[in-house]
């Protein structure tokens, strides 16, 4: 199954690509992810609860980067297993443009699920895909937007 | 009172030949039916299946422990614990030479070998608590390549689809005349085309289920098993857990559709009933639905090329057939998985006189769900081919498809006729047949609408399709090869004391109304009413051993055996009632209830009378009378070493080339079973087979994606064929009883499923002709349609 998408992000490069290596913009944006934990300097582990149609499953992966170019562009792969529900594996090649005040994120994904959520699921997994896909940008930019607003001054303590 | 030849066959058999309803179906409709899936024992656990999500990879972790604390759990099993107490089991025989199948225990040891393939077993206070626990076990499985494509799987780099095979061939066979390639050399036309037909699977109403009973203090094993052949699994759980024959029992009771599927033998039940000796307690195994698409045996999945020569006339010389097919990682046990190719490669042509042929079967491993014999086993596969080609020859002739196949069938003065490719007709009656269904179908008429109808922009197609079916199948099958799968049947028959029947036989109902016609049967032996005759079936401690049901034997060879049995204790009730009346039993006749005068058809004593006499008052017997009223016989096929039925059916349907839907019209089937005992169930088989064969032409698939993924597992996705979409079906029937026996019949159950998708597929490709449209795969989905017409 391919996924291809396209964000228009409100930041710059640098900003952007920081928070795509931060693990706590990461386990606030993922959908679902009750834990991430960095074990090593490109690689998370993860645990996931996801819902694909009949199926919920809590998923136990790893995602690991690789081929990183700074500020251009790196890969994510990852797997994850679902226990009896099965499992779930891909990469995605992610790719930053400068657009000035903004920066392009283009995505381009190929992943495969097996088990029961090949069986039942099939159906559904692109869409599900595309939302989940839609919420992690949707959550990623809005932390974005948080870490630009100034820290809030506190009240003088009187 | 008038005279009354009683040895007529009308006056001896008043029942046979008459419509009688189900005696099951009160019982069934009241809600009463007692299947597997409603036994509730004392103790009794639930048993879940951990299965693997990948079509191949290596075990490299199985952790139970928190599965073991979950709520409910009794224990968790994997392959350590529970495959030790099993004889493992290879699906080969002997007579397919050089096949070969790596072979297979309960659960998954070092690999697993197809998405489904069960890791681990949990067993629990209920099925819910037992699904819960399954979700806590952690599989690690590294994954391998699988094999997916058959043809990519006989490449020589290509990954073993199980350890320890030298290729992914099972085994191979090439079926040839002397003179096939001159045939081919010298014809003036040769049609050709490659195939492919989908695979499918049962999906029957009730799933699979077991119950397995161990009791260890009297070490007796019971099984409550949804199964067609309840002797084949008492001698498998015998030998293979090491028990003594006589302390295994089981019983099949109501059962909730099987065609074929429920003869094969399957990891969960052997598990089932490993875990229940384990334990010392009561197992119970339900399929769900999404196990059953992963774990019930799939059915064809072939590719098949095919060629065939005719001269200037359109009078068929040859074939040339090379079918590729795919099994799944193992050949099935005990019946293997080579069966339904090797009848595909010998049914080819097979109503026709068509002298010469080649065969070459490739029976191929991949690491998909097994597939083995289903309904009407590899009989839609040879008719979809050869009636295309047909069809084809009659286009490239300009014949009419129906001159074409009567200037072809073996004629109906012409038998016993032997066929290309070694089948022995006793008697078929294809012209007959093809006469009747023309008028059936009003086929001119029907042609003539065609013709106005494409004026209009509405393409309509007709298809036909003759076909022989193989049924009453003797020790040839499987007996010969080494398999313990018995040819014969016995029945018990006895007069109660009240003078009713009971009828204890080794055939099995799964709800086709076996019983029903055996006790119409053994009521005409014994001048009863077939209400009076109770039949029992499917319990190996109550019943003779025997083969059951299946490959279309129960009406034929049970049904014999019952006449037989009937006969027997007709004999000896006629014997002992000439002795209490002082008459010569050769006098005496059994008619309405009673003993009566053989000429005159006067009653001399009711049987109610025997039945007292012999039970109550044997002392009133004169001296040495023999107070029997017990008879047990035993009948195995001999004579032709299988009874072919033969047939044609036609479909008419409308294409909707805008969008590729198809929509089934009308369809037809004129049918030779032979003898035909009750009319009401053959029928009932037919359309029933005609469903099951169309539903793979245009509807059911089992989808895979290219890692071995099957991605439509349920029903919301898996197109079961529905009754809005089926068309009227009009029977008709020629009866040519077999002379091999008394009775005369001859099966019914795959008639319909044998031809009905060639006759849709004859009826699309007829629709597309127009366009020069061709359409080669089951099933003809829409979009399929739309590829052919070049549309997308």
């Amino acid at each position: 199954m391919e996924l291809e998408g396209t964000q228009e992000l409100q930041a710059d490069p640098q900003t952007v690509w920081a928070a795509l290596f931060d693990r706590d913009v990461l386990e606030r944006a993922i959908p679902g992810c009750e834990t991430l934990e960095q074990t090593a300097e490109t690689e998370f582990a993860a645990t996931v609860k996801l819902k694909v149609g009949p199926v919920s499953a809590r998923f136990k992966g790893g995602v690991e980067l690789s081929d990183i170019v700074p500020l251009v562009s790196c890969t994510l792969s990852g797997k994850g297993s679902g226990g009896i529900a099965g499992f779930a594996k891909g990469a995605a090649r992610v790719t930053l443009e400068d657009l000035g005040e903004t920066t392009r994120l283009t995505y381009s994904a190929d992943a495969a699920v097996g088990g029961k959520l090949a069986s039942l699921g099939n159906r559904l997994i692109k869409s599900t895909a595309q939302k989940l896909a839609g919420e992690f940008f949707a959550n990623f930019e809005a932390i974005l937007a948080e870490q630009a607003e100034p820290a809030p001054v506190p009240e003088p303590a009187e | 009172m008038t005279l009354q030849d009683t040895n007529t066959a009308a006056a001896r058999a008043p029942h046979i030949g008459q419509a009688h309803r189900r005696q099951t179906a009160r019982r069934h409709l009241a809600g009463r039916g007692r299947f597997v899936s409603d036994i509730v024992l004392p103790r009794m656990l639930h048993a879940a299946f951990v299965r693997s999500p990948m079509a191949r990879g290596r075990i490299l972790e199985i952790d139970t422990r928190d599965a073991e604390q979950s709520p409910g759990v009794v224990r968790v099993f994997t392959a350590r614990d529970l495959n030790p107490s099993c004889k493992p089991w290879t699906g080969t025989l002997d007579h397919f030479a050089t096949m070969v199948s790596a072979p297979q225990n309960i659960l998954a040891e070092e690999e697993v070998l197809w998405a489904g393939h069960p890791v681990a077993m949990v067993l629990a206070r209920t099925r819910a608590e037992a699904e819960d626990a399954c979700e806590l076990v952690m599989l690690d499985i590294e994954e391998g390549e699988a094999c997916v494509d058959g043809h990519a799987a006989l490449t020589g780099d290509a990954p073993r689809a199980a350890p320890g095979l030298d290729s992914n061939l099972c085994f191979q066979t090439v079926l040839e005349t002397m003179a096939v390639d001159a045939a081919f050399a010298g014809a003036a036309h040769v049609v050709e085309g490659d195939f492919t037909f989908g695979r499918h699977t049962a999906v029957t109403l009730e799933p699979r289920s077991v119950v397995a009973d161990f009791d260890a203090a009297s070490e007796q094993l019971t099984v409550h098993h949804g199964t067609q052949t309840p002797y084949q699994f008492q001698d498998i759980y015998a030998r293979h857990f090491g028990l003594a024959e006589s302390r295994v029992r089981v019983i099949a009771p109501d059962i909730g559709g099987s065609f074929g599927m429920k003869l094969h033998l399957y990891n969960e039940e052997m598990a089932t009933v490993a875990a229940s000796l384990k334990l010392g307690r009561p197992v119970k195994f339900v399929a769900d639905r999404l196990e059953s698409f992963v774990s019930d045996i799939h059915a064809r999945d072939h590719k098949v090329s095919a060629r065939m020569a005719l001269d200037a006339e359109g009078t068929i010389l040859a074939m040339e057939v090379d079918d590729m097919t795919q099994i799944g990682a193992f050949s099935t046990y005990p019946r293997t998985s080579v069966a339904e190719g090797n009848q595909v490669v010998r049914l080819m042509g097979a109503p026709y006189r068509m002298p010469d042929y080649r065969g070459r079967l490739s029976v191929v491993f991949q690491n998909k769900v097994q597939t083995s014999q289903y309904r009407a086993v590899g009989h839609p596969i040879a008719c979809a081919v050869t009636e295309a080609l047909v069809d084809k020859a009659a286009a490239r002739l300009g014949l009419d498809p129906f001159e074409i196949r009567a200037r072809n069938v073996v004629p109906d003065d012409a038998y016993p006729f032997v066929s290309a490719t070694g089948y022995s007709f006793e008697k078929l009656s294809h012209e007959a047949c093809l006469a009747k269904l023309r008028e059936l179908m009003d086929y001119d008429a029907l042609r003539a609408e065609q013709a106005a109808l494409r004026e209009r922009g509405i393409y309509r197609g007709i298809g036909i399709a003759p076909f022989v079916e193989i049924t009453n199948p003797g020790a040839a099958f499987y007996g010969v090869g080494g398999a313990r799968i018995s040819a014969q049947d016995g029945a018990v028959v006895r007069l109660t004391p009240s003078g009713e029947v009971q009828c204890a036989i080794s055939v099995t109902e799964q709800g086709q109304g076996t019983e029903t016609i055996i006790s119409q049967i053994v009521a005409d032996q014994l001048g009863v009413a077939p209400e009076q005759v109770k039949v029992t079936t499917g319990d190996t401690d109550t019943t003779p051993s025997g083969g059951a049901t299946w490959a279309c034997r129960g009406a034929g060879i049970g049904g014999e055996t019952a006449l037989r049995a009937g006969r027997k204790l007709q004999g000896q009730i006629l014997a002992l009632a000439g002795q209490i009346l002082q008459s010569d039993p050769a006098d005496l006749a059994l008619a309405d209830g009673h003993v009566v005068d053989a000429q005159s058809g006067t009653r001399r004593m009711p049987l109610a009378e025997i039945g007292r006499i012999a039970t109550y008052r044997p002392d009133t017997l004169p001296e040495g009378a023999d107070n029997s009223l017990t008879a047990a016989e035993h009948f195995a096929p001999s004579g032709y070493p299988f009874d072919f039925t033969n047939g044609i059916q036609a479909s008419l349907v409308e294409v909707d080339v805008e969008t590729g839907i198809v929509r089934l019209l009308k369809h037809w089937v004129v049918e030779d079973c032979g003898r035909i005992i009750n009319p009401l169930l053959v029928d009932e088989q037919i359309r029933g087979g005609v469903v099951q064969g169309l539903g793979p032409a245009l509807f059911e698939e089992c989808l895979y994606d290219e890692t071995g993924q099957m991605t439509n597992a349920s029903l919301a996705d898996y197109l079961v064929p529905m009754a809005c979409e089926m068309p009227d079906i009009v029977i008709g029937h020629v009866e040519t009883p077999t002379n091999d026996t008394i009775l005369g019949a001859k099966g019914v159950g795959e008639a319909g499923t044998a031809a009905a998708g060639a006759a849709a597929l004859n009826a699309v490709n007829d629709a597309l002709s127009p366009f020069k449209a061709e359409i080669r795969q089951t099933p003809m989905t829409p979009l399929r349609i739309l590829a052919a017409l070049g549309h997308v």
